[in-house]
């Protein structure tokens, strides 16, 4: 079991040859309503090495749940459109056979939801549904197999093993958080995401759980992807930090460079509404004004009617996603990317490991 | 488990004094006399009258009354019924089973109809299917029972010929055996029919809005994500998380197989407790109509209690206490 699991991870390894893992290419998505198309997710270009972790952050309501949950594509296919590419591994995600994205599932992406609370059936045991959910990708399994393997992800997880008797609620919050963090590492994928996974919690369970999600991520070498709203729990955990404002990419880059000295002025914002906890008090700002109508966004830049910085041309033109030097100063004017014409999909450019890109005008993103 | 049963059976003993206490004064404070009724006569002299009602205790005041009676149904005697002159427990008894058959038939193929129907909608929301059946459901539910039941008599009975009008038994057919028990189940399939049908729309709109709302759920997505196969997680996992709203109307339904029928039981002839009552309380035969009231919030007691405990089996938050 173990040995083949790791032939596989090698041919995987060759297969996708410097590759990055997960690549998104020019997703787009909208939920239909009754009064016209929401663009949660719009062209958004972004892709994560095997190693990486990624934060994706952003306000509420800009796309960041909607876009893992389409890498999952648990997405209700009658109320969405969704158009891009997701490539996990080479694998087309959006397009690949029902088939494979069941074994995809869980295997080699799984999620960790954003209310734990309500992330098992009220109704069964925990053991039932832990049972259930190994036995989805190892049908013969045995109990003493899964127990051996569920007991050792508790205890990973600070878990006390009576917990599998028990049922959902009469588990706390960060225990319930806890049990659905160990599933998800239930079949060691390749791909964790986690979706607001301690928002939920107060912070000091938050500050345990995310120092255990860390420490997963050197022992077993997990990717991983941490989306929430809390620019600290990114600084924490994450190697690099994607910026989402009403469905679009802001900035991407590096958390070092990204938080520290900001580029796009949402980030430089979102940064601002928060307190440091060193240095100075300084004066909270925050964002004035309010997320747009997704349903008609205004031409240009997503988010020039609150920019404090916007010019002219912000208010005409989308500024397109450009790779800048890590002072802001010179610009790679010629690496763009997204699919290319030829969408031969193994030859489409991404930018290359630890790339910073922003998506403002101010930082030549009138290029295009 | 044993004291919370003790507590709930506690409970109902109250309950059933309070009803039963409750029926006695409304009867008797409305108006009619069984004694003037008995007499048969339109001019009833005055001392026919009270003879008969010094015959059956009437003549003594309200409590009394309802003393005396309580007495006897706490040795088990359910008293004389005025009007057929017979012991109300051998009256009940009699019609008892065919009210049962016909209820009991009824509610089960409603709920199981009814909510594998709801199912079927939820999940295929919005189709032409799920609009068919919504409007079905609810023509069934705003019809009357008595008047879909002359329906089905006029199309099945009348037109068709193929099935008997009204009854019980065939009196020509014979009275054991087989054959008897398939005569009893072709007079019951158009009072049972009637009642399903009049029932499934409950258990239809409750099933079908509970399943879809349990497959919006955060745990339905988990399990998709997990890779879990679709059918898989709904009649595991969606399903058990539904049914407890199906089974509360199915507790309701059950409460009122006794008497509930009365009027499909008119319309179809058939010698059940629903038409034993009317008559009691149309010739205002007190002992009968207490009897009936007596056995009627016994069934709405034991049924709630079994309710309670499923609920206590089918959901672990709920705990017997």
């Amino acid at each position: 079991m173990v040995a083949t699991q790791q032939t596989n991870e090698n041919n995987q390894c060759e297969e996708s040859g410097g590759r990055p893992l997960l690549e998104i290419l020019d997703l787009s998505v909208g939920y239909e309503t009754g009064s016209g198309l929401v663009r949660a997710v719009d062209h958004v270009d972004l892709s994560l090495y095997a190693g990486e972790s990624l934060g994706i952050v952003g306000e509420s309501g800009s796309g960041k749940s909607t876009l893992v949950m389409s890498v999952l594509r648990l997405l209700p296919l009658d109320k969405t459109v969704v158009t891009g590419t997701v490539l996990f591994n080479g694998v087309d995600i959006l397009r690949c056979p029902q088939q494979e994205m069941a074994r995809i599932r869980w295997k080699e992406i799984s999620i960790v939801f954003q209310k734990s609370m309500n992330s098992l059936s009220p109704v069964h045991k925990v053991w039932e549904q832990v049972e259930d959910i190994y036995r989805v990708h190892a049908p013969g399994a045995s109990k003493d197999e899964i127990r051996e393997r569920i007991l050792h992800l508790f205890n990973v997880v600070n878990l006390s093993p009576r917990v599998l008797e028990l049922y959902p609620h009469e588990l706390s919050g960060g225990m319930l958080q806890r049990v659905c963090i160990a599933l998800s590492l239930v079949h060691l994928p390749k791909l964790v995401i986690f979706d607001e996974a301690t928002t939920a919690l107060d912070v000091i369970t938050q500050g345990q759980i995310l120092d255990e999600v860390m420490r997963l991520e050197r022992e077993l070498k997990l990717t991983s992807i941490i989306v929430t709203h809390d620019i600290s729990v990114v600084a924490k955990t994450c190697k690099r930090v994607a910026v989402m404002y009403a469905g679009r990419l802001m900035e991407v880059g590096d958390v070092g460079t990204v938080l520290v000295e900001p580029l796009h002025p949402y980030t430089k914002g979102l940064i601002s509404s928060f307190p440091p906890l060193t240095g100075t008090r300084k004066k909270i700002t925050g964002i004035p004004g309010a997320l747009p109508d997704l349903k008609a966004p205004p031409p240009g830049c997503i988010f020039a009617p609150r920019c404090p910085e916007a010019l002219k041309v912000c208010k005409e033109k989308s500024p397109v996603p450009t790779v800048v030097s890590r002072d802001g100063e010179e610009h790679l004017k010629d690496v763009k990317f997204g699919p290319g014409e030829s969408a031969g999909l193994r030859n489409i450019q991404v930018p290359p490991i630890g790339a910073h890109v922003v998506a403002c005008h101010k930082y030549g993103g009138d290029d295009a | 488990m044993g004291r919370y049963l003790l507590k709930k059976a506690g409970a109902a003993v109250l309950t059933i004094i309070f009803v039963l206490v409750l029926n006695f004064f409304i009867i008797h404070i409305a108006p009619g006399d069984p004694a003037r009724i008995l007499s048969g006569l339109d001019n009833p002299s005055p001392e026919v009258i009270q003879t008969l009602r010094e015959k059956y205790g009437l003549d003594k005041p309200l409590q009394v009354q309802l003393v005396t009676y309580f007495k006897r149904v706490i040795k088990g005697d359910l008293g004389h019924s005025i009007v057929y002159d017979r012991p109300v427990w051998t009256l009940i008894k009699e019609r008892l089973g065919a009210t049962l058959l016909l209820t009991f038939t009824s509610a089960i193929i409603a709920f199981v109809l009814g909510s594998l129907l709801g199912a079927y909608s939820a999940t295929r929301q919005g189709s032409k299917v799920d609009a068919a059946l919504s409007f079905v459901a609810y023509l069934l539910y705003s019809m009357p029972s008595f008047w879909l039941g002359l329906m089905l008599i006029l199309v099945f009975a009348s037109w068709l010929k193929i099935l008997p009008t009204s009854g019980m038994v065939n009196l020509r057919a014979p009275s054991t055996g087989i054959l008897h028990y398939l005569d009893v189940f072709w007079h019951l399939i158009l009072p049972a029919t009637t009642l399903s049908l009049v029932q499934i729309p409950a258990y239809y709109r409750i099933t079908r809005s509970s399943v879809s709302g349990v497959l919006k759920e955060d745990f339905i997505t988990m399990f998709r994500a997990s890779g879990m196969d679709e059918r898989k997680i709904f009649r595991k996992y969606a399903f058990k998380n539904a049914i407890l709203p199906t089974v509360t109307v199915f507790g309701l339904h059950l409460a009122y197989v006794v008497t509930g029928a009365a009027l499909v039981e008119i319309v179809f002839a058939w010698p059940g407790m629903g038409r034993l009552m009317l008559g009691a309380i149309y010739r205002r035969d007190y002992p009968l109509l207490m009897g009936i009231y007596l056995i009627m919030s016994l069934s709405v007691a034991v049924t709630m209690i079994v309710v309670d405990i499923l609920y206590a089996v089918l959901d672990p938050r709920i705990r017997y206490t």
